[in-house]
């Protein structure tokens, strides 16, 4: 708690139920994405069961982020709003508007994924059901496949990009946040409107 | 290069979508690439203009 002899303020940015939640998206995205491409790239193993599985992991830990982004988080403040489209690069509240824009982009992918995640399972022996493929038409399957295909590859991308900002030293008060939770009470005034954001200490 | 993965109809008509084209894997990691390069110089050229 304190730095040299002056103590540092710490201002929760993240609950630790938000910290795990991002940290258990992260690594089912992973292994979501390193199944479903390293067979591709030649590397073979048994990875349908292994995708499956993360993929409904996947899928509940985002039904439950939504829940509770809806009912229990300030839903609001990951909206872009008004102020975010006046002065796109002022101090920003809790999320500035490149946050939002990127958040909005992901969930869009995200829940793609998962939509067309959830009616390929239908392909897949399950302990639920066995496999029926003529579930859709050839051409309905196609469609379905191609989105699921896209989407995984622009996540590649998103990740990418997500890693880069993440590693930048200018952005390490947040990773350090998304990893311990705080940031410093400095790092809240440099970086953020209070009145747009008004943390508790 | 196509965004899809085409096969042949068993019927013999015109080809049926199967996916997407896995091919285009590298362009879309080079993409995150390329998008954190640019941003990367474009802050050191803002940072180094910027007055001391």
């Amino acid at each position: 708690m304190t730095s040299g002899s002056a103590p540092v303020e710490r201002i929760q940015r993240h609950k630790s139920i938000d910290r795990a939640y991002h940290w258990l998206m992260a690594v089912s995205v992973l292994v979501l994405l390193l199944t479903a491409f390293l067979p591709i790239l030649g590397i073979k193993f048994e990875w349908v069961g292994i995708h499956w599985v993360t993929g409904l992991v996947l899928t509940v830990i985002v039904l439950m982020h939504i829940i509770r982004a809806t009912i229990w988080q300030n839903f609001w403040a990951m909206m872009i709003d008004s102020t975010d489209l006046k002065a796109p690069f002022g101090k920003p509240g809790k999320y500035s508007l490149a946050q939002k824009l990127y958040h909005l982009a992901i969930s869009v992918l995200i829940l793609a994924v998962i939509a067309t995640g959830l009616l390929m399972w239908r392909k897949v022996d399950t302990p639920f059901w066995q496999r029926d493929p003529y579930w859709l038409s050839t051409e309905n399957w196609g469609l379905v496949y191609a989105a699921h295909g896209l989407v995984a590859m622009a996540l590649v991308t998103m990740i990418i990009i997500h890693v880069y900002f993440a590693l930048r030293p200018d952005e390490w008060h947040l990773t350090r946040s998304m990893l311990r939770g705080w940031i410093t009470r400095k790092e809240y005034q440099d970086h953020h409107d209070p009145r747009r954001w008004a943390a508790k200490d | 290069m196509s965004l899809f993965r085409y096969a042949n109809s068993i019927y013999g008509g015109s080809d049926t979508l199967i996916g997407a084209n896995y091919g285009l894997l590298p362009w879309f990691a080079l993409a995150g690439v390329a998008l954190a390069i640019a941003h990367a110089v474009f802050k050191a050229v803002t940072a180094a203009d910027k007055p001391r």
